[in-house]
Parts: structure tokens; sequence; C-alpha cells
């Protein structure tokens, strides 16, 4: 259940960062356009720059022609309130009638912070009063009353991060609350997904929200469970023929090896009727070893071969097989040499006994089977730090190196080419792979040092 | 090395396949065994058993009325005597040796008679060694039952190794015993690393 949980924190990622680059990009925003209300034309500027420029003449007062101008395209009234007088000393052509002559203290006060007759004022010093300029009306907003409570102020900064924090909490309380709705649909679907990798059989409630798709990984997984049961009836059919094949001809195979022996070992017949027991024994026999390869070749290819592994000394095992087969070696034209140093008394590995054994007595068939004149036989066993090294070599006929190449390569027995008689001839060898396989091990097999055919098996150590 | 006394034990082979019976009892009779009684089912086979007494029985697993394990166990509330499995079912190697049921050996068709005629004897002489317990070698007897071996005219105790190694020996005549099924003998389950032990020992010839 990995996958949500990144998920979900990598989407409070994204919305964090883009929380943030929206709060950059807002307070960049408002900066430039608050630079482009250009504060050199702020009304207070104008109102004291007008007053500044008023000068006085011999009948009264006047302005520059440029400040005039300006105020005249500005629809900028202007006036001179008489410090002493409270009247109005001057004023520019455009005044409104609307304009009172007189004012007293409480009218200067309420038109320095804000309106007269609606027209928003701005005042500026002059030596013998104040200079008033009223701006067309609604051209201005004026706050009447700008005053804060001062620890308010004070306290701004921490105020401000405050509200922030409870922001960013509230979006996540608000985030944590919508995933967690959506992770508890998507939940199932994640573990029946899951399951299906695991082949596993899936049955989500068709309700709710995501109904369409929970029906969907249903009818997949029924799919895939009835492909697996195809699959597994095909599979135990091809075992199970392959094993009452072999069953049903082990009895007559029996029967033949029987008499075949007894033959052989006849006194009453000729040498030359027995050498001709002895190949229908031969051969019988190599029928015995294909029977048992084909059967356990199945098995191991669909797993059905149970694999029971305890501690084995490979040593020993080695040279029991070897033992048996000087026991059973009938003409003696296939001595076998234990060439394992005598000190190597015993390597230990993980195994099963049956089933090593098997690969160890098919490498040496497999010499038997392939050097018909006789050959020798050369056994032995090494061992490193980490594994054990089994070869069995042959003095014999030996094959080619592209074929030695084309073994190595194959990795199905049940790969045909187009030379399907070489194809079975490599039976016995590659379910020595298999088997070396299943153990953890590889199998090399390559040219002996006798001049022969020469397979290494490494198997890990304990 | 006499081996007759074993050749006149009764064996009952029970087999459904009346050829392969035919055969294995030629390659018995061809042996010098003298006593051989067959049955073709389960049925039969429990008759011949109660009224002939068989000191060793072949069995073949898939019987028409029943399977050679079960047979095994009426056989055995009978008498006790030792069993040998022939079977074609190949695949079930594994699960003979584990299960021990009291079988003595089995053997899976097809088999050599060679193969045959060894390991039936292995089992004789192993349950019917006390008809038997002096071994004469050439220049020496061996008694196993008294653990001594009588040469030049002195007999020499044998220690409980010795006799273990010797008996396997004995047991395996004219074959080659590994060094490991040797301290297997001697040292049970667990052989491993006493190889060397096994070389302090004196070293004996059990050949003919």
């Amino acid at each position: 259940m990995n996958s949500v949980p990144k998920l979900i924190g990598r989407f409070i990622g994204i919305l964090f960062l883009s929380i943030f680059l929206l709060l950059v990009l807002n307070f960049f925003v408002l900066f430039f356009i608050s630079i482009n209300q250009s504060p050199s034309d702020s009304p207070y500027t104008i109102a004291k720059e007008t007053a500044n420029a008023l000068y006085k003449t011999d009948n009264g007062y006047a302005l520059d022609n440029a400040t005039l101008t300006y105020l005249k395209n500005e629809s900028i009234w202007a006036v001179l309130i008489g410090d002493n007088t409270k009247t109005i000393l001057w004023h520019t052509d455009n005044l409104p009638n609307t304009i009172p002559e007189k004012y007293t203290l409480s009218d200067i006060s309420s038109l320095t912070s804000g309106y007269i007759e609606g027209y928003p004022t701005y005042t500026g010093d002059t030596e013998d009063g104040l200079l008033v300029l009223g701006y067309p009306k609604n051209s201005y907003w004026k706050h009447l009353s700008p005053s804060w409570d001062y620890q308010f102020i004070v306290d701004l900064p921490r105020t401000f991060l405050v509200v922030l924090l409870c922001n960013v909490f509230l979006i996540f309380i608000i985030y944590i609350w919508t995933t967690g709705r959506l992770t508890k649909s998507i939940n199932p679907i994640v573990q029946s997904i899951r399951n299906l990798a695991a082949r596993k059989q899936v049955e989500l409630p068709e309700k709710g929200v995501l109904s369409e798709l929970f029906m969907n990984i249903n009818q997949a997984s029924q799919i895939l469970k009835s492909q697996e049961r195809e699959l597994e009836k095909r599979e135990t059919a091809r075992v199970n023929w392959i094993a009452s094949v072999s069953h049903d001809i082990r009895t007559p195979l029996s029967m033949v090896m029987g008499y075949a022996g007894q033959l052989e070992d006849s006194s009453n017949l000729t040498p030359e009727e027995r050498r001709k027991a002895l190949v229908i024994l031969r051969q019988s026999e190599k029928m015995r070893n294909l029977i048992n390869n084909l059967n356990l070749a199945s098995k191991l290819e669909y797993n059905m071969q149970p694999i029971n592994q305890k501690k084995v000394n490979i040593v020993a095992l080695v040279r029991q097989v070897v033992v048996d087969f000087i026991n059973d070696d009938i003409g003696n034209s296939y001595p076998i040499k234990w060439k394992t140093d005598d000190k190597l008394s015993s390597c230990i590995i993980q195994a099963d006994e049956d089933l090593v054994k098997r690969a160890i007595s098919n490498l040496i068939q497999n010499c038997i089977n392939h050097n018909e004149n006789g050959c020798t036989i050369y056994v032995s066993v090494h061992t490193t730090q980490s594994k054990c090294t089994i070869t069995v070599e042959d003095d014999g006929i030996g094959t080619t190196a592209e074929y030695i190449e084309k073994l190595n390569r194959t990795t199905h027995y049940l790969i045909i080419d187009d030379a399907t008689t070489e194809q079975r001839h490599g039976l016995g060898l590659l379910i020595v792979k298999q088997i070396i396989e299943s153990h953890d091990g590889i199998m090399i097999i390559g040219h002996s040092r006798y001049a022969g055919f020469a397979v290494t098996l490494e198997l890990p150590k304990e | 090395m006499k081996l007759n006394y074993l050749k006149q034990k009764r064996i009952l082979l029970v087999d459904d396949e009346p050829q392969l019976l035919d055969m294995v009892v030629s390659i018995l009779k061809e042996e010098g065994f003298k006593n051989i009684r067959t049955a073709k089912n389960v049925k039969q086979a429990l008759a011949t058993a109660e009224e002939y007494s068989p000191e060793l029985a072949i069995l073949d697993v898939m019987l028409p009325d029943g399977d050679g394990f079960s047979l095994m166990e009426k056989l055995k509330t009978i008498a006790d005597y030792p069993i040998l499995f022939l079977t074609a079912r190949g695949e079930d190697e594994d699960k003979l040796k584990g299960l021990g049921h009291g079988a003595d050996d089995y053997i899976v068709k097809p088999f050599l008679p060679k193969e045959l005629i060894f390991r039936l004897t292995a089992i004789l002489r192993r349950s019917y060694k006390d008809d038997n317990p002096l071994v004469r070698l050439s220049d020496s007897e061996i008694d196993f039952e008294r653990a001594e071996v009588f040469k030049d005219g002195e007999y020499i105790a044998l220690t409980a190794k010795e006799h273990a190694l010797l008996l396997a020996l004995y047991r395996n005549t004219g074959r080659i015993v590994t060094i490991d099924a040797l301290c297997e003998a001697a040292w049970g389950d667990n052989p491993f690393g006493y190889e060397n032990s096994l070389m302090a020992h004196p070293s004996h010839s059990a050949k003919d």
C-alpha cells in the first residue's frame, strides 16, 4: 500500500506550491498596479505644488499658466481660504456655484479630511491661507476616519502570519478530508489490482460511484481465473498423459529387460546370441532412461515435481552415484575415475537428494550413451568459498563447438527446431539443467580436459 | 560364501500381469529360488499367504482389487516378514520412501534381473541373518552373532563399530561400498565428518 500515500503526498506538495505561487503572483500584480497609479500625480502632492505655485499679485493672487492649464484639463477647481477671514480670497474660474463663500473651523476640518459638496478636496498651505483643490465628483474616494488601534498596528505582522497559518491549516484539513474520501473509494481498486497480480480471485461490490470500474475489475478477475484454470487443466492433462504413457510402458519393458537379461546371462547360448541379448538389454535401458527423463522433465517443466530440500553432502552423493554405476557396469567398458581430492570429504548444500542424484546419473549415462565404443569417465568435485562444483567428463568422441554452444543456449526441452533428432539427444542434459536451476545453480557444457565431452555443475553452498 | 539357505525361503509374488509373474518366477528359479507362489490380486494373495506362510513377499502397487500398500498392512497382521515392492509408478518413489509403510525396499519397473536378485538377497540376508551368523572368508571366519573374528586359531573380539562396518561390507558382498555408506552404517544418520575416524579402524575385507 505504498503508492496511494505517495500519491497523496505528492498532491499535497503540488497544492502548497500552487498556493505559494498564487500568493507571490498576487503580490506582484498588486504591486505593479499600485506602481502604475503614478504616485507623483497624487492629489495631495498636486495640492501642495499648487499651493507653492500660488503667488501674490497687486490685485490679488495668481497661478502660473502651466498649473492653471493642468487644473483646467483635469477639471479641478481651486480656492484660497484666508487665514483670518475664513472666506474665499481667490478661486479658479471653474469654481462650481454650490461652493460656499464662508467657512467655519469645522467646515475647514471636514474639507481637509473629506469633501465639499461631494467634491473630494485636498489642501496645501500658503502664506495667507489654505489652498483647497476640488476634484471632480466620484474621482476619489476618501477614508474619513483613518485611525487604528495602535496595538493593532503593532500586532499586524503576527496577526497576518496567524491568519495565513489558519488558512493553510484549513486548506490542509479540506484536502485530507477529500483525499480521504477518494482513497477510501480507490483502496478496494488498488487492493484488487494487487490481488489480480497475485493471482487471487477478486470480487468487488458493484455499487457506488465507481461501480462500473468495480464491474470491469471483477470481469478481468474472472477472465484471468478461467484462463488460469484452462491452462492448469491443459498442463495437468499433458503431465498426466506423459505419466500414464510412461507407466504403461514400464511393465512391457520390464519383460523385455527381464528376459533379455536372462538370455544375456544364459550359458546355453552362443556368445553371438548373448551379445544380441546384451544389445536388447542396453537399448531397453536407454528406453527406461528416456521414460524416466520424459516424465521428470514434464513435471519439472510445469512445477509439478515437489522439491524436498535438505542438508546433503554432495561429495558422498556423487561418490554413491559413481559407485552405483561401477557396481552395475556389466561389460566394464565404461570405467569411471574418481578425480576428487582425497582431502575433500564433504561439501554440504541444501538439495533434493533424489533429483541431484538423477542429474549426476544423467551426466554419466550421457557419456555412456554417446560413446558406444566405450570411454573412460572422469568425475570430480571441487569446492570454493561459496559453491560446490561437480564435473563429469569423458575421453570419448566429444562434440563440435557449435553443438556445445547450442546446448548451452537451449532453455526449453520442448523447443523443436529443424533438427528434432538432435533436440531429443539433449533431453537428459536439459533435465540436468532444470534440476540444477531449481537448486539455484548453473550448468556449463564444454570440452573435456580428456578430449571428450564435459559438463560442470555449480551449486551454491549452504 | 553360501547363500543356499536363503534360496529355500518361501516367496510370495503378487502382480496382476501374468506374463510379468512368469518372468519374475523364471528369474528367481534361474537364480536358485525354489519356493515361489504367485497371486494375481489381493484376494488370492491373502488366501495364499494364509495357507503358505511366506517368508518374503514381492508386491505390485496397483492391483485390480486394491493397492499394494493396504495389502502389505493386511499381510503384516498375519505375520511379519519382509516386503519388496515392484512398482510401475516411478513418480511414487519419494512417496514410497517417505511413507515408511514398513516396506523393506522397492524396485521401479522396468528393472534388470540382476537388480531384482541383488535387492531380494540383500533383504533376505538382512531379515534372516540369524540363520547364518558365520561368514567364512579365505583365511578367517566372522561370527556376527558373537561379534568375533576367528583367525589363525584365535578369536578376536569386534568392537561395535567394527561389527557395523563388517556387516555393511558383508551385506554388499561383491559390490563397492562408499566410505560415506560405511560411515552411515557405523555412525548413523548424521555421518558427516567421520571419514578420518573410519580410516583409523583396522581394515577388514569381506570379499568372497
